[in-house]
């Protein structure tokens, strides 16, 4: 096994692990999100880049670009959609100003009553399929 | 050599499922098993890193998409239904 390789993938296996101890360390759900999303992505990456010197051949690079790419799209997306739906269900130690709250209070100050509601997308609209 | 990343990676492993036994809240558990699927994808590369193989390679695209899948559902479950 190549010495470019080695420091590679134990790089990535070290992010990986980093990650894991702040989940274990972290004492509220958006620090641990914050420590569970992006270590191990990173960690991921230099992993493969690790995998494409070690094995060589063309076609294990393209899958694991595939596989960089998809993870680089599909994590944050993934993340973000579960903080947004735990907002406001789970105690979060907030060190300051809930900026979010104060932000959806004006918008429904200001719109309408429910500000989950979008008026583009109203399935009870009358013309919608 | 490539038994150090094995070894980094099974103690990440390891603070991941710690996290998905304790809790305390479903977004917690959630967030890492996102992070222990990781760990796997990882762990099939450096398996096929160690074979000199890229012919596990594929498995690791339906494991990442299969992940993200069930995230996002996992996430609409605790909007509706909550922490």
């Amino acid at each position: 096994m190549g010495i470019v390789a080695s420091i590679f993938m134990i790089t990535g296996a070290t992010l990986t692990m980093i990650g894991g101890i702040g989940v274990i360390r972290f004492r509220d759900l958006m620090s641990r999100v914050h420590a569970a999303a992006k270590a191990p992505t990173l960690g991921l990456m230099l992993v493969a880049v690790g995998a494409a010197i070690e094995i060589g051949t063309f076609d294990a690079a393209v899958a694991l670009v595939l596989v960089v790419v998809l993870q680089l799209l599909t994590s944050p997306v993934a993340t973000h959609v579960l903080a947004r739906a735990s907002y406001g269900q789970v105690d979060m130690a907030l060190d300051g100003e809930d900026d979010l709250a104060a932000f959806l209070a004006a918008r429904t100050e200001s719109g309408s009553s429910d500000p989950d509601h979008d008026p583009d997308h109203d399935p009870d609209a009358p013309g919608a399929p | 050599m490539i038994v150090v990343p094995l070894l980094l990676l099974t103690v990440a492993l390891a603070a991941f499922m710690f996290r998905v036994l304790r809790g305390p809240s479903i977004p917690d558990r959630v967030v890492a098993l996102d992070g222990v699927l990781s760990v796997v994808v990882s762990g099939i590369i450096v398996a096929a890193a160690r074979a000199d193989s890229g012919i596990t390679l594929s498995t690791v695209l339906v494991v990442s998409l299969v992940g993200f899948v069930g995230t996002v559902a996992l996430g609409r479950f605790v909007e509706r239904r909550g922490g």
